[in-house]
Parts: structure tokens; sequence; C-alpha cells
């Protein structure tokens, strides 16, 4: 693979890897037909990120041979300490760089990323990888009850109003209003931990709908990348949700990119409707921290039953060993038989690709891409409560809730 | 005990803000006293064990549209509030754009020092966005405690250097040195000296000038008077407290100035048009 952006564009791929920088520690590239897919996903699994540049973004975008040989293109897994310091500073990019070329080669496994600067100064940086499939994460947004439209300047200014350090926040839709507090878990110590709220009007939003009141809570680093691409290019902000436990999906679109951000949020089955006065700051009783383990995928398509998930599973067996990145993001319906619009064919990926501008469908697929089917079992997604990944298990897989 | 107090110009909001600030890069938690007229941030560490104080002075008329308090009774008309500065300095900062800021003593799961802020929106209606500051109410047998302390019988008193100046210097002599020597006499020339065994460094400043205390002078029986103009007075001190001191400082004040009582504390004033602050460094031997 190998494209070359101009010197404009470098800046809007160096705010892209800042933002997937902020969710997790590698990057996976995967070119594809589509366009050039960033991903990242935390070691929790309870947060994935996603930007497609479209082919257009590029000066120049070529698949390679690879294309012509038939085979899939090649999709990497770099460290995001490598690839980030490259794109660290972005004001001196936009002063220095005229253009950037980069390219995945077989041969060697080395991502090379090329910048010609100013005064006929070209930095080479050759950047290892590891082969591995992609990643994906499934989530219908069409299938969820609540949907918001803003632009990146709103989110930005209530988000503004907590600490850099907040981890997580508390977003409450009601017909009435939507409400963002600051979420904090267990009595730490009261003296040090300041509240904070804040609510806004339906008629702040461009799109506004809210099929059911809920509550959810969810990590606000990992978004405020994205939130802050969002707000460099001026573009609006959709924000897909349900249920409490049930993921919740950020994303932004336009012409040339799109990003996604995909988050899981806490299942808690106190009724904090937003309606609730701010008095009810009582802590909630401590719960499993991270939230609904982002739900093992599947891809079933005889399947209409949300939970029969073992069998026909496409699960990954990464062609070098590395982790088989198996967690699907789903949603769930279990109460509900909206047949499953999840199920999509093998190799066709609809990955974020030319999802139309409206709030229907943004359906990413969350799994590793591949044709093998060598492992029947399913891998779980465990409670993230230690961070430990649990590729191996064979247990059939948990649902959300504890 | 009730306290409300609104601002609702952006001048105002700005600079209790910045007061605020500063006061949360002196110290972690400090003391905040309501009275009718004003406001005070104090912070009394045991001068004895080494400790520094700080007081400072705000009058409530300069910042406030509306200020309404009711004290722990009639005749103890004040409150009296353990607060983290910081959270106040976070809460304020990110509100700078309100049309209005109402600061509220509340009580919610604990008591909290309320800042409610109504933000404008480009709809017609606003936005309101709440942050809610946990305090914790001093009981009055404590008051005496955070009492305004009393201008010591200094031996010397000067107009400190540009505060950016003395940073500078200051910073570079922590490297050097754990204890700096701030000497002055009143003759307008103040230096400031740390000696290690290696080396020993002085910076030497001239013509500051000296505030004339005049009649409030008297204590000391007037150190204009007895005081021969080049004798020095000065004060060893831990560097990191001075260099947190200017550090600190947010806005160049109207007046900067400084007293010595020889080997024994050094206070530091800084006068603003609405806001006095005090800091008192002990001087270690």
């Amino acid at each position: 693979m190998n494209c070359v952006l101009d010197g404009n564009c470098v800046k809007a791929f160096g705010k892209a890897i800042h933002a997937l920088s902020r969710v997790g520690d590698e990057l996976w590239l995967d070119p594809t037909v589509k366009g050039l897919a960033l991903r990242s996903v935390n070691s929790a699994h309870s947060a994935y990120a996603c930007f497609l540049f479209a082919p257009m973004f590029f000066h120049q975008y070529n698949l390679g041979s690879a294309l012509e040989q038939g085979s899939e293109t090649i999709k990497c897994k770099l460290v995001m300490k490598s690839v980030l310091p490259l794109f660290r500073c972005l004001t001196s990019i936009e002063r220095n760089v005229k253009q950037c070329e980069i390219s995945i080669g077989t041969p060697c496994d080395r991502v090379m990323i090329r910048f010609f600067c100013r005064h006929g100064i070209t930095k080479t940086h050759s950047v290892s990888f590891q082969e591995s499939e992609a990643l994906q994460a499934v989530f219908a947004s069409h299938l969820c009850p609540n949907v918001l439209k803003a632009p990146a300047r709103l989110l930005c200014d209530m988000v503004r109003h907590f600490p850099v350090s907040q981890e997580e926040i508390t977003l409450s839709m009601s017909p009435l209003k939507v409400s963002l507090r600051n979420y904090f878990e267990g009595a730490k110590d009261h003296l040090k931990t300041m509240y904070t709220e804040m609510s806004l009007h339906p008629d702040e939003f461009d799109y506004f709908q809210v099929g059911v009141d809920s509550g959810i809570t969810f990590c606000l680093k990992e978004l405020r990348g994205l939130l802050a691409f969002a707000e460099s290019h001026c573009l609006p902000v959709s924000v897909h949700s349900g249920a409490a436990g049930r993921p919740v999906c950020f994303s932004v679109e336009d012409m040339v990119v799109e990003a996604t951000v995909v988050l899981a949020t806490l299942i808690d089955s106190e009724s904090r409707g937003p309606s609730q006065p701010t008095e009810t700051l009582a802590p909630p009783t401590p719960r499993c921290v991270d939230a609904a383990a982002l739900p093992v995928g599947y891809c079933d398509a005889h399947s209409n039953i949300p939970h029969d998930t073992a069998a026909g599973t496409e699960l990954v067996a990464s062609s070098q060993g590395s982790p088989i990145i198996n967690s699907a993001l789903m949603q769930l319906l279990p109460q509900t038989d909206i047949p499953n619009e999840l199920c999509v064919p093998d190799e066709a990926c609809h990955s974020a690709s030319t999802t139309p501008a409206s709030t229907t469908i943004c359906s990413l697929l969350f799994r590793a891409l591949s044709s093998d089917q060598d492992d029947p079992g399913l891998p779980v997604l465990a409670g993230y409560s230690d961070g430990e990944e649990n590729m191996e298990d064979d247990d059939y897989p948990r649902s959300p809730q504890l | 005990m009730k306290f409300r107090g609104k601002i609702v110009d952006v001048a105002c909001l700005n600079h209790f803000t910045r007061v605020v600030t500063t006061i949360s890069k002196l110290t972690k938690m400090c003391v905040l006293r309501l009275t009718p007229d004003n406001l005070f941030f104090v912070l009394s560490e045991k001068v004895a064990n080494g400790g520094v104080s700080m007081w400072c002075e705000l009058s409530q008329a300069n910042f406030f549209d509306e200020y309404q308090m009711e004290g722990v009774s009639p005749e103890d008309n004040e409150i009296c509030l353990e607060v983290t500065p910081e959270n106040l300095s976070r809460a304020l900062k990110t509100v700078q754009s309100a049309k209005s800021v109402k600061v509220k003593l509340t009580k919610k799961h604990c008591p909290c020092l309320t800042i409610a802020a109504e933000l404008p929106t480009l709809s017609s209606t606003s936005r309101v966005v709440t942050h809610d500051v946990p305090v914790d109410v001093i009981p009055r047998r404590l008051w005496h405690e955070f009492r305004e302390p009393s201008v010591p019988d200094f031996d010397v008193s000067i107009y400190l250097p540009p505060l950016k100046t003395m940073k500078n210097v200051v910073d570079r002599m922590k490297n050097l040195s754990n204890f700096l020597v701030i000497e002055a006499n009143l003759n307008g020339e103040m230096n400031l000296k740390i000696e290690t065994d290696l080396v020993s460094v002085t910076t030497h400043f001239k013509d500051l000038g000296n505030p004339p205390w005049g009649d409030d002078a008297s204590q000391g029986g007037g150190p204009s008077q007895s005081r021969d103009q080049d004798s020095m007075a000065e004060a060893r001190v831990d560097v990191r407290r001075l260099q947190q001191f200017l550090m600190g400082q947010q806005v160049n004040p109207s007046k900067a100035m400084c007293n010595i009582v020889h080997q024994r504390v050094l206070h530091l004033i800084l006068l603003h048009e609405d806001v006095s602050l005090q800091y008192f460094i002990p001087a270690v031997a």
C-alpha cells in the first residue's frame, strides 16, 4: 500500500492519530478499497476508535500489488508510541511539511512514513509493525433509541467544564433535557471531590431524539480526542446511545473522513433519571468499573437470537499469532425481535464505509476479518476490572450483566 | 448560616478567579472567612514549626453585585469554611464567559459552596452549569486561629523588586541550596544570598525604596528613626516557600513590599486595588 498526503491533510491525519492515541496503545492500519482506516482499542476493550480516510483525502492512494494478486491487503498493528511522536507537533508539521508519504511494504515488516519538508529536507521514518487482523466494532446505530446530533463546539464546551483528570461522566437524556454530570464511584474523599453538573435544552441540538430515558456513564478521556478533531474541522457530532449498559457511539463524518468512537457504558441499575435533583450525590453502589464488557460479537447469518453466540461466529486466528481480537461490540436487544441486521457476510466488511450522512446506519463490524475459522470456541471478554485480556477463555460468552 | 453572592461583571469575575487561582497555588487547603463586608482566605500553619501563614483580604463590594450572608449567630456574624481553593479555581476558570455566576453555601451530600453559572447559548434558554465544591464548616471555638495577623515589629520594610525578576533569581538559587538569606536595609538595598560549601551567590538590588510606614511604625520605635540606614536586617528562609509564593502570582500588584524581622520572620505584602495578600515565612536558623 502506498499513499501520499498533501500538506494540509497531514495535519488532519496527525490530529486523528492524536485522538486515537487517547484511546489505545496500538494503532491498526487497515488499507482498504474504501480508504485507509486507522483504528485503536483500549486494553480493557471498553473503548474503540476508528478513523476512515477515503481515497479522495489522499493526493495518491494505491493499494498496491496486493490487490492485483487478489489477496487481501496487509493490515498492520503499530505501537502508538512509535507513531505518535512523528505527528506530535502539529503546528510545525503545518509549517514545514509539504507532503507525506506512507507505504507499507511486504518484504520488510515496516511501515515507511516519509515527510517531504521545506528546504528540500526529507525525513523518513521506518516503523515496524506486526501483521494482524484488522479490528472493527459492530455497532448498530440505527437500532439506538437515543440519537443526538450537535455541533462539535457545543459538546466541547460542555466537556470543558470537567477537569482533564475526570475519568467518567454521566450523560442523562430525557425528552425535556440532556444533562451531564461527573461520576465518582465510592465516597473516596468528600472534601476533595467536586461535583459538576450542567444541562442542555433540546433546542441546542441539531437533531434530538430520545426514545428511552436513560443515564449512561462512560469514560470521558477517550472521547476528548474525537471532540478535538471534530472541533478543528467544525463538524457536527452524532451520539447514538441506548439504556445504561449499552455502548454509546460518537461519530463524525464529512466527505473525506469518518471518525467513530464507541465506548462501553456502566451498567447502572439505579434509576438516576435526568429529572433527579442534583442532591442525589450519594455514591452509587460500586460496581464493576469496566462497564458493560463489550459483548462478544457474533455474526451468524441465520440466527435472530442475540444470545446465541456460540455457533457460526467468525473468529480470528491471526496469521501471526497475535492475540485474537474478537470482541464484538454489539447491541444486544433481548427484548425486541428486531432482525439481526448486524450479520454481514464474511469478506465484505462494511466498515464505516460509505454510510449515508444520516443517523441510520453506521454499522461497524467489530471483529477480526478472516475467513479462517480455526477456533470453534469463543473467547470471552471478561469483566475488565483488572484489565486483563481474557482471550483464551472458551467459556460461553457472558452477557454484559455481571 | 446562609451565604449567597452573585457576580455579573466579567472583569470582576476574572479578577476574582485570578485571586482564587493565586491562593490555590500557595496552599492546598485554606480557610475562607465570610463577613458582611469582606472575604478572607486564611492559612495558618504553626509558625513555630516552620509553617507559613497567609492572609488574603478581599472587599466583597468590589466583586459581587449581590452579597447576602447570615453568620453563625447575630453576634458572630461570620462564616468560616475550610475549602480546597483549587476546586474553586477550577470551577471558576471554566465559567469565565458566564452571564452571571452565583456562589452559594448549600448542603448537598455535605456542605458545599455551589458555583452556579449561567452561560450564554445560541438558543433562547441559557445553560446552567453547577459546580459543587465541598467545604467543611469551622466551629466557632476554632475561629481564634484565623484572626488577622498583626504587622510584626519589623526591622526593615522595603519595596520588592519586580516579582518576575525576583522569581527568576530565586528559581536559579533553588537549584543550589535549600535556604536563602534575604536581607535589606533602609537605603532601598536588598540582597538575596545563598551559601553552600562550594559556592556562594548574591544578587543585589538597589534603589528599591522603603515604604513610609509613618505613625504606624511607632511600634518598634519607628525603624526610620532609630535604625542605621545601611544596616541590614536579614532572614534565612526555606527557598521553596519563597519560590512558591513567587510562582503563584498571577498579576503584578500595585504595591509589593516586605517587612523583615531580623532572623525571625519574612512578611511579604502584596496590594492591589481591592485585594491585599500577606504571606509570612518564618526564618530558620
